[in-house]
């Protein structure tokens, strides 16, 4: 049979991203996909050279629009794990919360995204409507509604009151019960559910065998949730991973807005939670200069993320390394793209939710 | 480093059903030549060092391997030119991190089940974190740094000597 090499990007209307895959196609089927990257490798990782400990967690948040706030607390993490901070607990419940904040806003871009690709134009507006109202939560509390700067080593720069922090609960919830309309949607529209339903299935072998993470992960039955270490205070917090088993792209729907519940209530354990009163330190400057290494995991939106921070106590670190959740997950949507019909190749590279910007860090 | 021993390790954590989570790399600028065997043991003060610029260059990789909330590593500490085996063969994603370290460090990885022949990153410099490039680096830093400091004391210069000029005027 005749093969035909089709390049998938690096500007496709699905993914406005530079990504490129050789699709190696026999008649409609693809039989191989070769990745390339790296249109836009920013080398945030070599500024470690030349920008100082104090200022690089500015440059890290910058690594993606969307993990904008976990990248700049997993920056913190890290570097407070060095030096020995623990820093105050209502700065933790803080982080916690715009954690969770984010993963909502990341999962309704994605759905809108989604919702686009397959041509439910509406579907997508509605979406991207109420995470305007998450970035305006944002813009409220932290300044900024994709670049927040917040997190310090050793805290927090801001506070959010408790009446601010009630509002805010009742704006989630009122946006949580108006999502069920979206999400009965998603779940039951017959023509989504012929786009998606049974398409790119990843078995939950083969998600184990390419080292899936996240929702991606989720998906195919793996209850893998970097959260469930308990660590940043998570382990406050009850919780299960939400899991799906057909490991198909409507799974990995479903899974993500089954997050955006499950991230609504976990704010509103943490605000019960959390330590009352708005005159509470949020930030414990540390001294110094770092000396030491760490590898830090978060469970970002998309999916686990890991930080490794060499320090050698000067200004400058040695050694500045991240390794997003997309970048764990390109092997996994190359074996996606393997056997499936040129047509589901969209869907399929959107269902894992990649951030081109984020592996380009 | 022995490679059927760092294999046997690393099939060891497939079979115990740990997750790949990272294959990371230092380039390690040290001030002297490291020292291996029973050489790194040894204390002796009238022994010469070789300078940085004549050490050879070394590299740190760490394998890690995650399970629940458990992060465990593999180290090992190469020079230049060294073989590191592909570790492909019993973590499936493993040959992105492995084209990665091999293009952005000049790591040469064998047996790789999927090479991308150089092709994964498109970076302006060519293998960016090799020994010669991050050296290069640093002296740039270096120089604007001192070019910095100086800078303002010749601008601070200036006015007071104008000001002595005129006195004398």
């Amino acid at each position: 049979m005749k093969t035909t090499v089709v390049p998938f990007g690096p500007q496709h209307p699905v993914l406005p991203e530079p990504l490129v895959l050789d699709l190696i196609l026999q008649d409609e089927k693809v039989v191989d996909a070769i990745p390339t990257i790296g249109y836009i490798h920013r080398g945030l990782e070599m500024m470690v050279e030349r920008v100082e400990y104090t200022e690089m967690g500015f440059v890290v948040e910058r690594i993606c629009g969307i993990c904008s706030f976990m990248h700049g607390m997993g920056y913190c993490v890290s570097l407070e794990s060095i030096m020995g901070v623990e820093i105050p607990e209502r700065a933790a419940w803080l982080r916690l919360i715009w954690a969770e904040i984010s993963r909502i806003q990341s999962h309704l871009l994605w759905l809108g995204l989604g919702a686009d690709a397959f041509g439910f134009e509406n579907l997508f507006m509605h979406c991207w409507r109420m995470r305007e109202e998450i970035l305006d939560i944002f813009e409220k509390t932290t300044g900024g509604r994709i670049i927040h700067s917040v997190n310090r080593i050793g805290g927090v720069k801001r506070d959010m009151s408790d009446t601010e922090l009630a509002a805010i609960l009742v704006q989630l919830q009122d946006l949580g019960k108006e999502f069920k309309k979206t999400a009965h949607v998603f779940g039951t529209d017959p023509s989504i559910n012929h786009r998606l339903g049974g398409v790119g299935i990843l078995s939950m072998e083969d998600a184990a065998a390419v080292d899936c993470v996240g929702p991606m992960a989720r998906a195919s039955g793996l209850a893998v949730d970097t959260r469930l270490a308990g660590k940043n205070y998570y382990d406050r917090i009850e919780f299960e991973p939400m899991v799906e088993t057909a490991g198909d792209c409507l799974a990995r729907v479903v899974v993500r807005m089954r997050e955006i519940e499950q991230s609504i209530d976990i704010i509103r354990q943490a605000i019960e939670k959390m330590p009352k009163g708005d005159d509470q330190a949020l930030e414990i400057r540390p001294r110094g200069n770092p000396q030491g290494e760490v590898f830090t995991r978060l469970e970002q939106p998309r999916g686990e993320v890991l930080y490794y921070v060499k320090a050698n106590g000067t200004k400058n670190l040695e050694r500045f390394r991240a390794r997003t959740p997309t970048f764990a997950n390109i092997p996994a949507m190359i074996k996606l793209v393997k056997g499936s019909d040129l047509a589901d190749v969209p869907n399929i590279i959107l269902t894992i939710d990649p951030c081109i910007s984020c592996t380009e860090r | 480093m022995d490679s059927a021993t760092f294999l046997a390790k690393v099939g060891e954590y497939q079979k115990g059903g740990w997750r790949l989570a990272l294959i990371n790399v230092t380039t390690v600028m040290a001030p002297t030549a490291p020292k291996h065997g029973a050489a790194a043991n040894e204390e002796d003060p009238d022994e010469p060092t070789t300078p940085a610029a004549e050490a050879p260059g070394v590299f740190e990789i760490a394998w890690a391997f995650a399970k629940g909330s458990d992060l465990e590593l593999i180290r090992e500490q190469i020079t230049v030119g060294d073989a590191v085996p592909s570790i492909s063969e019993f973590f499936g994603a493993a040959f992105l991190y492995e084209n990665e370290i091999r293009e952005l460090f000049g790591i040469n990885v064998t047996g790789l089940n999927l090479d991308l022949q150089g092709q994964l990153y498109q970076t302006a410099t060519k293998i960016p974190f090799s020994h010669q490039a991050v050296k290069a680096r640093l002296a740039a830093t270096a120089a604007a740094a001192l070019a910095a400091t100086t800078a303002p004391a010749a601008g601070a210069a200036g006015p007071a000597a104008t000001a002595a000029s005129e006195k004398n005027a």
